[in-house]
This record gives C-alpha cells, sequence and structure tokens, in this order.
C-alpha cells in the first residue's frame, strides 16, 4: 500500500477505513477457514485409515491368500488381490504410456494446426472426463460378452481411463520444449522421427514419466471399471488372459458392506496398501518432475 | 513397443541432398504410429457410444420413453424407471458443488493471492495428497466412520427443525444409517476440490500482475482487489472450473455407491437415503442377467454419458474462451 | 526373471510387477484358512488327478461354507480351481440358465415362473446343507425377545411399527422394550432366503400374510433393503432398532442377536444347529431330493424356520472333465469332510438319510 503524503490531519489514509479493512480480513480468514476445511477430512481419512489398517499390514497379510470372510484379519491375507492390482495395473501401463505418448507426439509434433490434430486434442481433453464407469461398461459389453471376463478385460478398461490423461500430459510436456531445439535438430539433417525420438522426447522425458506415473496411480485407485470387467474372485488368478480375478480396489468394495469385522479389517488393510501405492508413485513422480525435468510450467 | 527407428538413410558424403531424396520408411511408419496412437481416442469414443446404445435399445423400445423416465424402479416386475437415479445424481452433483466451490475458490484465491510462492509448494501437495486417495477408500471410510456419525447429526437436526417451513423439507429427513443425498454430496465435494481448486488457480494466474498492480496502486484492500481485477477476468473461467468438477461429481460411481443408501425414491429430504444412476449400475449389475434389466442399467450409462460428455464439452469451450481472452491483455 | 510372453520390461509398473510376481510365487499358498477339514485321503481317485475349473454362483447361505469348501478342497484336488459367488440364489439360477457357471446354489427349487428357461433340460438337486434363519434385531439391552409367527408376520408387513407394541409386549412379559420405531432390514436381491421366510409365514399364519412367498417380495416402502445376506446383517448391525431376517451362519460370524421363534409345538426355540437338525430330521424328500424344512416338524426342540440349500446342476453336462470335476467337488461337499466343516461355521450337516440319497445322486451326471 502506498503511502499518500497527507496534509496536517490527523486522518491517516495508509490504513483503509474501518469496515473495508474488516471486509478484508474476513475475506482473507475466510480463505484459511476453507484450507482449514479441506484439511480436515483429509486428516480424518488418513487418521482413520492409517489407524485401522496399520495393525493388519504384514508381510503375511500382503501375500497369503484370501480367507473366508468370517474369519478374522490374523487368518490369510490379500495375496491375490495386490497381485490382481500390480498386474492388472501394470498390463494397462504397458498398453496406455506408449500408446499415450505416441498420441501426444502426434498432436503437438505432427499435428500442427491440421484440424484432425485439434480435434484428437479436444477430445483427449474430454475423454479424461468421461466417467470411469462408462469404461467399464464399454469393454464389458465389447469383450466380456463375447471373451469372458479376466484380469486383461480388467486391463482394458483401466487403459481406455489412463489413455487421455496420458496424451494429455505428454502433449503438455512437449509443446515445453523449444522449437529451437528441433530446428537445430533438424538442420543437422535428421529425419522427423529421428528428431523425435532422440531429441524432442528425451528433452521433455522428466514430465513425461512424471504424468504417466500419475496416470497409473489414478488406474491403480479405481474400482467401477474393473467391476464389470474381471467378476471378483477369491483365488490367485495367474492367467490374466482367462479366468475372474480379483484386485484391492475390488476387494475393499466387496468387504465395505460385510458385517464382519475380519472382512472389514482386510479391507482396511487393503485401503492403506492402496493409498500407499498411490502416494509412492505420485511422490517418485513429483521427485522425477523436481530433478530430470527440464522444462517446467 | 518397437518402433521402427531406422537409421538415417546415410547420404554418403558428396552425394545430392538429402531433401531431395523420399522420406525414409521408417520416418513415415513412425507417423503412422503416431497418427493411429492418436485417432485411438476417437475410434474408443465413438466405439463407447455406439456399442453401449445399441445395448440400450432393449430397454428404450421396450418401456418407450414414459416408461424410461417414470418413477416407478421395480426389476422384479419389470418396470425400469430412470427418474429416480437421474434426480439423484443431479441433487448430489448439485450439493456437492454448492460445497465445493466456495472452499475450491477460497484455496485457490489463497495459494495466488495470499500465501507467497515459496508456501504455496507445501499447500499444493496437500491438495494432491487428496486428490490421490482413491475413491473406494473415500467411500469406505465414509460408509463406515462417516455416516454412522452424521446420522446423529441428521437426527438432531431433523428433530430440531420441525416444524420450520421451508428448511425442514430440505432438512427434515432422517436416515437410520446415515447414508443419505447429502451424506453423498459432501464425499463428492471432497473428492471434486482438488481439481476444481487447480484449474481455477491456473485461470487467476493468467490475470495480467498489471491488474492487480493497478488496483492496489489504487489504495485497494486485497480484497477489493480480487472483486475489481482478478474477479471479473476469471469469472468465466471458474465458471468453467465448476462445470468440470459438477461432471466429475455426476460419475463418480463407487464412493457414491457405498454412501448413498440405494433407495430408489424422489424426496426432498436430503438426509433421506436415495440412489444415483452410477450407483444403481455398480450396485445392480451383478443380479441383472435378465435381458431389459441389463439393457436399463446400459442405458442409464449412455444417459450418464452424454450427460458429461455435454457438461465437459461446455465446460472446456468457457475455459478455453477466457483464457484465450485474458491472456491477450 | 522374465514376464511370459512379454518381450520389454521396458516400464517401471513391469519391474515392480516382475518384483511381487516373484515374491509371490515364492511365498505361494501357504496355510490355508482351513476350519476342520480333516486329513482323511480323498473319496475318489478320479478328483486327485482332475484339473480344470468349476464355477459356481447363487445363494448366499452357502456362500461361507463354499468358500470354506473350496479352500479345503484345494489340498484334495490341488489342479482344480473352483470359483464361487455370492449373487443370491435367483442371480444363481439365471446364471445356470444362461450356462455362465456349471452348479447354481440356491435356497430354492426351480420356481414355475423360471422352468420354460431350461429349455426342457433335466436339473438335479444336491442338497447340501441344512441351517436356520434367525430373526435378527439391534436392540439395545434386550437379549431374550420371543416371538410368534403371527407378530413376526405383522411386524414385516408394517403392521406393528414401534418394539413396545402392546402385541409383542404380551409375549414378552418382562422384558424393557423401548419406544424406538421397527425399521425393517430385507433383500434387494433375488433371494432363496427371502422365498423360504415368506414360505414359513404363509404356512404358519396363512391368509394373514399378504406378501406371498417368491424370492423377490414387494416389502413395505418403509423397509432397508440390501444385498445379500451379509448386506441384511450390516443394516441389522448398524441401525439401532432394526430387525430383519438372516441366516444363522451370517448372523452369529456378525455378532447379532437373534429372537427365539414359537414353533408348531407351542415352544418358544432359539436357533441353533441342533435345533435346526431337529427340524429337518423328520422331513419328507422327494425322490428328486427336493425339500422344505420350514414349518414342518411337530418335535418340540424343533426350530420352525429351518432351512436347506442346494447346488443345482444339468444331469447332462458338456464334456467328460465337468462331469468329473463336478462329481468330485459335490462328492467332496456331501462326504465326510465337507460335511465336517459345517458345525464350527454354524452350519448343520445334512441328515444322513438325505445325504446318501444325494451321494447315491452323483452317478446321474452324464456326458
Amino acid at each position: 500500500m502506498m503511502a499518500i503524503a497527507s496534509e496536517q490531519q490527523t486522518v491517516d489514509l495508509r490504513e483503509p477505513s474501518g469496515w473495508r479493512r474488516t471486509k478484508n480480513q474476513i475475506a482473507t480468514v475466510g480463505m484459511w477457514v476453507a484450507f482449514a476445511v479441506m484439511l480436515v477430512p483429509l486428516g480424518f481419512v488418513l487418521f482413520t485409515v492409517i489407524g485401522k489398517g496399520a495393525s493388519a499390514i504384514s508381510w503375511q497379510f500382503l501375500t497369503a491368500p484370501i480367507p473366508i470372510n468370517v474369519l478374522p484379519v490374523t487368518f490369510g491375507g490379500v495375496g491375490p488381490a495386490v497381485y490382481g492390482t500390480l498386474v492388472i495395473t501394470g498390463f494397462a501401463s504397458l498398453m496406455a504410456i506408449p500408446l499415450g505418448v505416441l498420441g501426444g507426439v502426434y498432436i503437438n509434433e505432427y499435428g500442427g494446426n491440421q484440424v484432425l490434430a485439434r480435434v484428437i486434442n479436444f477430445f483427449a481433453d474430454v475423454m479424461t472426463g468421461v466417467p470411469s464407469i462408462i469404461m467399464g461398461l464399454f469393454i464389458f459389453t465389447i469383450w466380456v460378452l463375447h471373451y469372458g471376463y479376466s484380469g486383461f478385460a480388467g486391463s482394458l478398461a483401466l487403459a481406455c481411463l489412463m489413455l487421455p490423461i496420458v496424451i494429455r500430459s505428454t502433449y503438455e510436456m512437449l509443446r515445453l520444449v523449444p522449437d529451437s531445439l528441433r530446428e537445430a535438430s533438424y538442420a543437422l539433417g535428421a529425419t522427423k522421427a529421428r528428431v523425435t525420438l532422440t531429441v524432442v522426447l528425451p528433452a521433455a522425458i522428466g514430465g513425461i514419466v512424471s504424468g504417466a506415473l500419475l496416470a497409473v496411480a489414478r488406474a491403480a485407485g479405481e474400482t467401477a471399471p474393473l467391476v464389470f470387467t474381471i467378476l471378483v474372485t477369491q483365488t490367485l488368478n495367474k492367467n490374466l488372459f482367462s479366468g475372474a480375478n480379483t484386485a484391492l480396489s475390488t476387494l475393499i468394495f466387496q468387504n465395505a458392506t460385510q458385517p464382519y469385522t475380519g472382512a472389514q479389517a482386510r479391507a482396511w488393510g487393503s485401503a492403506l496398501t492402496l493409498i500407499a501405492i498411490a502416494f509412492i508413485l505420485m511422490i517418485v513422480a513429483r521427485l522425477i518432475t523436481a530433478r530430470f525435468a527440464r522444462y517446467d510450467r | 513397443m518397437s518402433i521402427a527407428a531406422k537409421a538415417d538413410p546415410a547420404t554418403p558424403a558428396g552425394s545430392a541432398s538429402p531433401l531431395t531424396k523420399r522420406r525414409p520408411f521408417g520416418d513415415r511408419t513412425f507417423q503412422v504410429l503416431c497418427l493411429a496412437a492418436g485417432l485411438l481416442v476417437l475410434i474408443i469414443l465413438a466405439l463407447i457410444a455406439i456399442s453401449m446404445t445399441q445395448q440400450s435399445v432393449t430397454w428404450f423400445t421396450t418401456a418407450g420413453w414414459s416408461g424410461v423416465f417414470s418413477t416407478n424402479w421395480d426389476p422384479a416386475h419389470g418396470a425400469y424407471g430412470a427418474l429416480p437415479f437421474i434426480y439423484g445424481t443431479l441433487v448430489t452433483a448439485a450439493i456437492a458443488i454448492v460445497i465445493a466451490f466456495p472452499v475450491s475458490l477460497g484455496i485457490a484465491l489463497l495459494l495466488t493471492e495470499v500465501v507467497p510462492g515459496r508456501y504455496a509448494r507445501p499447500v499444493v501437495y496437500v491438495i494432491d495428497l487428496l486428490a490421490v486417495v482413491p475413491s473406494v477408500v473415500w467411500g469406505l471410510w465414509g460408509f463406515l466412520v462417516l455416516a454412522p456419525w452424521l446420522q446423529k447429526i441428521y437426527q438432531s437436526i431433523a428433530s430440531g427443525l420441525t416444524g420450520v417451513p421451508v428448511l425442514s423439507t430440505f432438512f427434515g429427513g432422517t436416515s437410520v444409517s446415515g447414508t443419505s443425498f447429502f451424506t453423498t454430496g459432501l464425499i463428492l465435494a471432497i473428492m471434486i476440490t482438488p481439481i476444481v481448486t487447480s484449474l481455477s488457480r491456473e485461470i487467476i494466474a493468467t490475470v495480467p500482475t498489471i491488474d492487480r498492480e493497478g488496483a492496489y496502486a489504487l489504495g485497494a484492500t486485497r480484497w477489493e482487489m480480487i472483486r475489481g481485477a482478478v474477479w471479473p477476468h476469471s469469472q468465466a473461467g471458474v465458471v468453467g472450473a465448476v462445470l468440470l468438477g459438477l461432471g466429475r461429481a455426476m460419475g463418480e460411481t463407487i464412493a457414491a455407491a457405498l454412501v448413498i443408501g440405494s433407495s430408489a425414491t424422489i424426496t426432498t429430504h436430503l438426509f433421506n437415503p436415495g440412489y444415483s444412476m452410477p450407483s444403481v449400475i455398480a450396485n445392480e449389475f451383478g443380479e441383472a442377467t435378465v435381458g431389459e434389466f441389463r439393457s436399463a442399467l446400459i442405458g442409464m450409462g449412455v444417459l450418464l454419458f452424454v450427460l458429461t460428455i455435454i457438461i465437459n464439452l461446455s465446460a472446456r469451450a468457457i475455459v478455453d474462451r477466457s483464457a484465450r481472452r485474458t491472456r491477450g491483455a | 526373471m522374465q514376464l511370459r510372453g512379454r518381450k520389454h520390461v521396458a516400464t517401471v509398473g513391469g519391474a515392480v510387477a516382475v518384483a511381487l510376481l516373484a515374491a509371490c510365487s515364492s511365498s505361494s499358498s501357504s496355510s490355508s484358512s482351513s476350519t476342520g477339514a480333516t486329513s482323511a485321503p480323498a473319496a475318489t481317485s478320479s478328483s486327485a488327478a482332475a484339473s480344470g475349473t468349476l464355477n459356481g454362483a447363487g445363494s448366499t447361505f452357502q456362500l461361507t461354507f463354499q468358500q470354506a469348501a473350496i479352500s479345503a478342497y484345494k489340498s484334495v484336488a490341488s489342479g482344480v480351481t473352483v470359483n464361487y459367488d455370492g449373487v443370491g440364489s435367483g442371480s444363481g439360477r439365471a446364471d445356470l440358465y444362461a450356462g455362465t457357471v456349471n452348479y447354481a446354489g440356491s435356497d430354492s427349487t426351480i420356481p414355475s415362473t423360471e422352468q420354460a428357461k431350461l429349455n426342457g433340460r433335466k436339473v438335479l438337486y444336491f442338497p447340501v446343507l441344512i441351517g436356520p434363519i434367525d430373526v435378527a434385531y439391534n436392540l439395545q439391552g434386550v437379549s431374550n425377545l420371543k416371538l410368534t409367527p403371527t407378530l413376526i408376520s405383522q411386524i414385516f408387513q408394517a403392521k406393528i411399527t414401534t418394539w413396545n407394541d402392546p402385541a409383542i409386549k404380551a409375549v414378552n412379559p418382562g422384558v424393557n422394550l423401548p419406544s424406538t420405531p421397527i425399521t425393517l432390514a430385507v433383500r434387494s436381491d433375488s433371494s432363496g432366503t427371502t422365498q423360504n421366510f415368506t414360505l414359513f409365514l404363509q404356512d404358519a399364519v396363512g391368509s394373514a400374510w399378504a406378501l406371498g412367498s417368491s424370492s423377490t417380495v414387494k416389502w413395505p416402502s418403509t423397509a432397508h433393503a440390501a444385498s445379500g445376506n451379509g448386506g441384511v446383517a450390516t443394516t441389522i448391525k448398524s441401525t439401532a432398532g432394526a430387525i430383519g431376517y438372516v441366516d444363522y451362519s451370517t448372523a452369529q460370524a456378525s455378532n447379532l442377536t437373534a429372537a427365539s421363534v414359537e414353533n408348531k409345538a407351542g415352544k418358544f426355540v432359539a436357533p441353533s444347529t441342533t435345533a435346526a437338525s431337529a427340524a429337518a430330521a423328520g422331513v419328507t424328500v422327494k425322490p428328486d431330493l427336493t425339500f422344505h424344512a420350514v414349518w414342518a416338524s411337530t418335535d418340540p426342540t424343533a426350530y420352525p424356520i429351518t432351512y436347506q440349500s442346494w447346488d443345482i446342476v444339468y444331469a447332462v453336462q458338456p464334456n467328460a472333465t465337468d462331469v468329473s470335476l463336478l462329481k468330485g467337488y459335490l462328492g467332496f461337499l456331501l462326504g465326510q469332510q465337507g460335511q465336517a466343516l459345517l458345525a464350527p461355521l454354524h452350519y448343520a450337516p445334512l441328515p444322513s438319510n438325505i445325504d446318501s440319497m444325494a451321494t447315491a445322486q452323483l452317478s446321474q451326471i452324464t456326458s
């Protein structure tokens, strides 16, 4: 606030009058209250999940087979669900990340101002907002009805979910790479593919990997796409391509409404595991951005 | 992925310039590959629309428009009216927006105007933490912890408001287990806050500094500056952000399925249990082996898809337009 | 360590999956959570050599037993994978008609309205267990409630709406009943438990019960519907003043309190496996192994709402592997090992005459 030189008066014009100042203070307090309001549920949920889930976690919990529902949490564990989450999400990532990166490359490097590129960009954006349940129903309709339930169907649904996210984040990262880099490479006689693969992508790789990891974190926690595609089972199924499978997220969904304390405890333990996986991925993504992203917004 | 990154067709020293040669095979393959990957987006969206509409035709033709939009949902007797679920989806999303909008805007303003750059980072991390908690965990916590706790609060509010004219129609009901429209709206609000906040932040950050400084120069308090310089510029963009949050709230499935109460009734009592489109699809799909039942559920999926696409389209259009306008200043 | 069928381990996700694949396969299927599986050798040698997958779905009454049996069966026939999905008797039967499962768990026989879906194919009923349906309730301080069939029918038709209604008080002198409103907990899905519970009411009170007997019933609009026996148990557990019908096994595992119900002999009997066995003891069994245990026995120690569950299969299977897999697994359920799993899980075993008839019927499964 600039101090206005006053004449010989007692009014100090540096400070706003009472009511204006109060309004300002209320507004500032309001903003801090908004922040606190957001902290409350976050703290509450983390407190609950850690409190109820931590006691269940053990190596046995993460690897042993799923016991019958009525048994307490000291028996068995959620091994098949951990396996399912990792393998189904892993396979979905294997499908979605390369395709997403290529799609982002198309929009930014080859698309230019063409209508097709802008249309794809726009619809990739729209597709990020499609509810995950739609992806599950979609894969149910075109895959499960013909080939049955399987972990692979779940991976397909998750890949549909991840694809637009990876495309968008790749596109954003590639945009930040300065054109001078590309022009210098062209001047040296390289083809477009070579420039993209050996110069542009490595320059943006930090941001791209970090964006991909966030997409993986999101997919690992998704339940709705899996409910319609993997036909949840209790036993370990190592074959991704045939037969029902299970995952941490669907196990939590099933056990949430069970009346047995053992089943609920397994749900809390799985919730903690899932949050841990998502957090770790997020932190790794942030670290990669901090250390390897050469160009930041 | 095996990309055919063939070696650059080596131009032996002294031969014609590479610019006059045909584009090498590897280069073209790569471009086609990228194009195919990009087209996948359009293909998938089209397939979703086509295949799901196909599956839901049975419902539309058997029930007709009056059946589809009736309030009678009774699968055991062949009635598949979707109105209670449409109502529930809209109501819970509306509650979510009403709660999330001021909170998100407040945090966004906090980050852009109040907190200096260095300290903004921890706040952003906290918002990211909120965003990364999976939906099913919110549902688990909501069902086992929040709902029982809220049940007592609903009861006291409802009994305290008996007889009060307007308020009791909305807040006079109660739910035996705490699961209700309002509980769902609350959880949805928590879940959409991160996305609305980060988008609002981006919008507000595009307000030119010169306008801010001008306001301060004229002696405005921070609040007056926000009202006078920031808000007019970012108004439209924030509306777009809110619309995006709305779209997300409408589509949120698992958390809603667990805390909404699974009761297909239309009522103004927000503390009563209800049902929404994604929730009923998730909860009842396992039992829907009869043709029309499953067709009805997929049909509701189509309705949801169309609704969220429309909302997202408008949201993006508004956000893009507002961003373009301010950037020019 | 290579991932089968994949050529490039390129992403972080892939590496992590590999690491945990190794960990998982090395710690493999450790101590399964068996509850009393005896170590007797397999009944039929064919089951030990067989391998394949069996899929079943249906009754949530059977669910806990199926889970335990599936787990115990692994030590008998390690090559066989059995999956059972507790979707409710109605959905289980629908899955059987659609051909997506090998056997359907159902607490009721196939109703006449569904006969057409069989397309003339013959089915075989294999009863697997007996158990009580609890009338479970959540009322602070009240642990010994008595109910007559008439009272139950009035409560579940919402004719009695508070706990301290004089009709309830009349049957429970000396019990301090609060004025809490009664919340009904019922099934939302197509359920054999519903069908048997309503059959009991129909048989016991006649025309005073107006809602009929079927897998889905139009309950009073104030009733709180949930999916599966587990869902109803959750509702009762979390709602003060709730009352609902849950199978005994689920109710015990959820620590619910159940009412004593007046039986045909006029005695109030609490649900238990002994009372269930007493109810099933003299029941009339048809040649196709269907029977109804509700409101049947005049034994004074019998629990009147005792019911049964069958695994239904087609008599003619598509191939010989399915025949041997089904004979192996169903034989296990009916045999000494399988039936021994029942008591610790709060089920009652089959009466021996029914068990013998069922075991003999196994030979009728052919391809």
